[in-house]
């Protein structure tokens, strides 16, 4: 393929993508979950610039930059100890930079409160021990704590909002049930609703899908689809390149705390970039649907 | 069968949450009735009133201390998410006595201050434990509870020591660390005992206002972080009022094992883990339970017995169940 072609071809991803069918989600689901941006709002969600971090004496991040516009779909993909959560952890405030700065929505976040913080940045951890046996319902109000003063307790809107994300990630009929009794597919989902209650603007997803079936991976990649195209943004960490490269308008390619690559999924997904970061010899195809790189495993015998 | 519940009814996942709160009122309730009828000197002759007096001086000392013990219990457990946590087992409570055994006997005089001593001896003791349990940011059940065995071993001996070394009499050593609700009260520490009430009472409503960030953070300090929690304010808020109310509890009755582990337990059987139930609920059945546990402990053997080991009775088995069955 000639190279302005190929150009061509990448620049109309997004709209294909758009075309591609997503599992039909309830249309009863309040408003209040449709954060469309106004008009004037903060362009760039997230603002990385000149991030330094490490633990202990290596740095991880040495003069790390990164901009993800507001509404992007971005991928985050790294072999182990690349980065990847160390990454999302900056992001959401949890791990301080030692230097440089993370911006949200064009605001500095060590100066964002903790909880107006919460209400901008929805975040999703790999892992979700529950030390109690909460109900789902419980465990999804938690998600109103951000939007809750110290004495009130969650009134109609909050029990509204707790109900349509519910609904929106189809874990209605769960809400009674104990968060310890149920699979790890509606647990995931769950967790996800209740990033969904606290109305976040950017929703940051660690390992969303890793443990999941094909069936509950392709629900979590629908939900994010449809989040997405309501208008938040969304960065999901992930293993599976596919899932990345299926339904991510752009892909970063972490490899030991620098960026290897930045761009769309075309461009990242390729045979000579997945060799470098990763050391495998890769078969990358296109999906027969969209045209999407996809890579499949190659045999024992044909490493490099 | 799932009952189809409206949109925006509030689901507290637990139906029983009403009737509940009617079985601990009755528990409060009788224990309470039981602690001022029942007792070495009957309920009949010329010197009631007296009795009547150290009685509901008793039960007010009761209520106090089982509510505490309760209150603060169920609020480690949820704010270590750990299901042995509890003043007692993490050594806070022996901590606590030691410092009110040395306020009481470097001077005799100094009786005012033993609770600002066991006040001192619980932080101290609640932070080293903390410290020795905590390996890379969490803190593990066997951790603390291992710590906490080898402080509550160590402030045992060195109550005793004390108290020898003030020539104290054993018998007041041995109250000091297995606990009794006989404090003998004069004109000064009634006075004492008063502010100790209400600052204890503050302290659990303190502890109650939290609820919400204890519930959140059962779900670890990351996660609830990511839910606009300041997980170290909390941290640090629950470890100063839990040591304030234990080291004020103590300084009057000594260390009482096993009612802060047990008793939040029960009460989540009961409620579910929401933390607004738990910890009023917990006031509740820790003074019924402890008043209880009095009525036996100076009822069954003249002259009475410590506190202690009528509640490590119960305590002790229901801690294996525990330790086979949770972790």
């Amino acid at each position: 393929m000639k190279g302005n072609e190929r150009d061509k071809e990448i620049e109309g991803q997004r709209d294909r993508v758009a075309q591609h069918p997503i599992p039909a989600l309830d249309p009863s689901i309040p408003r209040s979950l449709d954060p469309f941006p106004e008009a004037g709002s903060p362009r760039t969600a997230i603002e990385l610039s000149g991030l330094s971090f490490g633990y202990g004496q290596r740095l991880l991040f040495d003069g790390f930059n990164l901009d993800v516009a507001a509404g992007e779909f971005l991928g985050v993909i790294g072999p182990n100890g690349a980065g990847k959560s160390t990454l999302l952890k900056l992001m959401a405030g949890l791990l301080r930079p030692g230097r440089g700065s993370v911006r949200i929505l064009e605001r500095e976040l060590g100066l964002i409160g903790r909880a107006e913080a919460a209400r901008t940045i929805g975040v999703v951890l790999q892992e979700n021990p529950f030390a109690f046996d909460y109900t789902v319902a419980d465990v999804v109000m938690m998600g109103r704590n951000p939007h809750l003063g110290t004495f009130q307790s969650p009134g109609r809107h909050d029990r509204q909002v707790v109900t349509g994300a519910l609904k929106f990630v189809d874990a209605l009929f769960l809400r009674d049930e104990r968060i310890n009794a149920i699979s790890a597919g509606e647990r995931q989902r769950v967790v996800l609703a209740r990033a969904l209650a606290q109305e976040p603007q950017i929703l940051l997803l660690d390992e969303a899908t890793s443990h999941l079936d094909i069936a509950h991976q392709q629900m979590i990649a629908g939900i994010l689809v449809e989040l997405n195209r309501q208008g938040r943004t969304i960065v999901l960490l992930s293993h599976d390149l596919n899932l990345a490269a299926l339904y991510c308008s752009r892909i970063l390619l972490l490899d030991k705390g620098r960026a290897a690559a930045c761009d769309v999924p075309e461009r990242v997904i390729t045979g000579e970039l997945i060799r470098s970061v990763y050391g495998v010899e890769p078969i990358v195809m296109r999906h027969p649907e969209t045209g999407r790189p996809q890579v499949l495993m190659p045999t024992l015998n044909s490493r490099p | 069968m799932r009952s189809e519940r409206g949109v925006g009814v509030p689901v507290h996942g637990n139906a029983r949450v009403v009737p509940s709160w009617v079985g601990l009122v009755l528990l409060f309730v009788s224990a309470a009735a039981l602690s001022v009828a029942v007792g070495p000197g009957g309920f009949t002759g010329t010197r009631l009133s007296a009795v009547m007096d150290l009685r509901l001086l008793r039960l007010a000392l009761g209520i106090i201390a089982g509510g505490v013990l309760g209150v603060v219990g169920a609020s480690l457990q949820g704010l270590l998410q750990n299901p042995l946590a509890d003043p007692f087992t993490m050594g806070v409570a022996s901590g606590a006595a030691l410092g009110a055994s040395l306020t009481v006997v470097l001077g005799r005089s100094a009786g005012a201050f033993a609770p600002l001593g066991g006040f001192a001896g619980a932080l101290a003791t609640m932070l080293v434990v903390y410290a020795l349990a905590r390996v890379r940011g969490r803190v593990t059940v066997t951790g603390l509870v291992l710590a906490g065995v080898i402080m509550s071993f160590l402030f045992s001996s060195l109550v005793m020591l004390a108290m020898i070394l003030g020539r104290r009499t054993l018998g007041e050593a041995v109250y000091m660390m297995m606990g009794h609700l006989g404090a003998v009260f004069t004109g000064t520490t009634v006075w004492l005992f008063g502010v100790v009430a209400v600052l204890s009472v503050a302290g659990c409503g303190w502890l109650f206002s939290l609820s919400r960030s204890l519930d959140v953070m059962s779900s670890g300090e990351e996660a609830a972080e990511t839910l606009g929690v300041d997980t170290q304010r909390v941290t640090k808020l629950v470890f100063v009022v839990s040591s304030l109310l234990v080291g004020m509890v103590v300084s009057f009755t000594g260390a009482i094992s096993f009612i802060g582990l047990v008793v939040p337990h029960l009460v989540r059987m009961l409620f579910g883990p929401a933390h607004r139930n738990v910890l009023p609920g917990s006031f509740l059945a820790g003074a019924g339970v402890l008043l209880l546990s009095d009525v036996l402990a100076r009822n069954i053997v003249p002259g009475g017995l410590p506190l202690s080991i009528v509640t490590a009775l119960v305590g002790v088995p229901f801690f294996i169940y525990l330790l086979r069955s949770r972790l």
